[in-house]
């Protein structure tokens, strides 16, 4: 990667039936950066996400990554090679982990690899069983997803993304389906993550982690980003009444130090 | 001829002859069921994509054949398809050979359809029962709605599926002892003509039934058994330092094949048949 990647999302809207949920979100990422995306529950959060990897198809928007322009909001066939290059280039870790369940933690890893680009078993059992060591579920490999609790199944999901080589990674509030003492784990793997320099956007409540680990932090209200700064400037000195008024219910203004 | 009002011996001692016809019995019930899950998983595709004008037809048919009787479906197909070729023959002057078509085919047939018409439902049912992330997870790597139907949602579906469809294929085989309204002579139909000959029908019939029922128990046994083979093991132990490595170097590609096959279940079956062996 000599040029610096860069995602520039334009004008992404989406609607269910007539609620608005995104309305004209532009958004730029730059490589490396650790997006904090927070703000009400309803407010679009993961919808943005799963607009970006066209779970959903928006109404309208783009992304464009590098060279490739890409259009959103088309659905066709025509379409497809662009969705599938996309859905290659971003990595999706869900809140309900979404394991394959016949297949094993090594399995679920080599799924991508095989299917997707193309490689050779061995070749795809090499970079799996790397990426499961850098989650620390080797150990679990041949067990499947019933076998292993939420924080686990949670670890081979991000190495399943990981083993992809994404360009960024999308996290849907990556902790909040798990018991609380088990969200350390996974935490703790995604600021390992962000320290190796992943880019990647983070919906997220846990807001003392997102202050922590990431170098930048939308507040979304309403379909419309709120507050864009460094997480130090949205959360101490919030330019809006609106996100002083979330953080206030969060009583998030004085900060609590997370401790993992 | 014996005065004796039940011949006890004749019951097991035709049991051979019968059996002579087993395979043909064997035949139209495998043929038959695999005709007819193909043909139930695309309807069941189709109903659950809603492809258009096709799903009311699938609706349509799925109908139609669960509101007839299988011996209804036999006769029609025995008599309709042969009629429809000969009106085909007329109409375009081609020289279709009607009386060249075994019964064989049109027993097949009948079943077949009127097998896909529950399979479908059975399919529909199972497919539906994939968790929706399952979908999203496959699409989220890039997978393409064919790669994770193959390689994710049907093979979820199947251990779903797998009870019905084992029901449907038992379902099959005493089905096909219909199958002499096609003029195909298999088990049930040689019984009738042996009883023909020597006049003993319950004696016949009472050996018809030992032979079905044991063929149904045996199957039962091999379904219990794939749905061992195919369900997820209930535990599984922990991967040892020697199997890590062995799946590290693709070289001793056997040794990392057991060992990424050593769960706890799949192991004690292993050691258990080589004790039998």
């Amino acid at each position: 990667m000599a040029e610096k990647q860069r995602f520039v999302i334009k004008d992404l809207k989406k609607k269910f039936n007539n609620n608005v949920v995104l309305d004209g979100i532009d958004l730029t990422i730059n490589e490396g950066d650790v997006l904090g995306v927070i703000g009400p529950s309803g407010t679009g959060k993961s919808t943005l996400l799963r607009c970006i990897n066209q779970l959903e198809v928006p109404e309208s928007g783009s992304i464009e990554i590098g060279e490739s322009q890409i259009d959103l909001s088309n659905a066709k066939k025509s379409n497809l090679k662009n969705v599938t290059q996309l859905r290659q280039r971003t990595g999706m870790v869900f809140q309900r982990f979404n394991l394959f369940q016949k297949k094993t933690a090594l399995e679920n890893v080599m799924e991508g690899l095989i299917t997707v680009q193309k490689k050779s078993k061995e070749e795809a059992r090499e970079i799996a069983l790397k990426e499961l060591d850098r989650v620390g579920m080797t150990q679990w490999a041949n067990h499947y997803p019933k076998h292993l609790s939420g924080g686990q199944q949670q670890r081979v999901a991000i190495a399943r993304v990981l083993a992809m080589k994404p360009d960024l990674i999308l996290m849907d509030e990556p902790t909040s389906a798990l018991d609380p003492e088990l969200v350390g784990e996974v935490l703790e793997t995604i600021k390992q993550l962000a320290e190796e320099g992943h880019t990647m956007i983070l919906v997220s409540h846990e807001m003392a982690f997102i202050r922590k680990v990431a170098t930048r932090c939308i507040f979304l209200d309403h379909g419309k980003i709120v507050e864009d700064g460094t997480p130090k400037e949205v959360f101490t000195a919030p330019k809006q009444e609106r996100t002083r008024d979330f953080l206030r219910k969060m009583s998030l203004l004085e900060e609590p130090e997370y401790v993992i | 001829m014996t005065g004796k009002i039940f011949d006890f011996k004749l019951v097991f001692t035709q049991i051979p002859d019968l059996l002579k016809y087993l395979p043909i019995t064997m035949e139209l019930a495998i043929a038959s069921t695999v005709f007819g899950m193909l043909l139930g998983l695309l309807i069941a595709i189709i109903k659950i994509k809603k492809v258009k004008v096709l799903d009311k037809l699938a609706t349509f048919y799925v109908s139609l054949v669960r509101g007839t009787p299988v011996l209804v479906q036999l006769y029609i197909a025995y008599f309709g398809v042969p009629m429809l070729l000969k009106y085909i023959n007329q109409q375009t002057g081609s020289d279709l050979k009607v009386a060249a078509i075994p019964g064989f085919v049109y027993a097949v047939l009948a079943l077949g359809f009127n097998q896909s018409a529950f399979d479908a439902e059975v399919f529909r049912a199972a497919l539906l029962s994939v968790d929706k992330g399952q979908h999203e997870a496959a699409a989220a790597i890039g997978m393409t709605g064919w790669q994770s139907l193959r390689r994710i949602i049907i093979p979820e579906a199947l251990s779903v599926a797998l009870p019905s469809l084992g029901n449907s294929f038992i379902n099959a085989i005493k089905g096909t002892s219909l199958a002499f309204t096609c003029a195909v002579v298999e088990m049930t139909a040689e019984g009738k003509i042996l009883s023909g000959r020597n006049y003993r029908y319950f004696e016949v019939y009472v050996s018809l039934a030992i032979i079905y029922w044991a063929i149904t128990i045996l199957f039962e046994k091999i379904l219990k058994f794939v749905e061992k083979k195919i369900s997820i093991p209930e535990q599984v132990e922990q991967i040892s330092p020697e199997e890590l490595e062995s799946l590290r170097s693709p070289k001793s590609k056997a040794k990392a094949y057991a060992a990424n096959h050593k769960r706890l279940g799949g192991e004690l079956a292993w050691q258990k048949n080589r004790g039998l062996s």
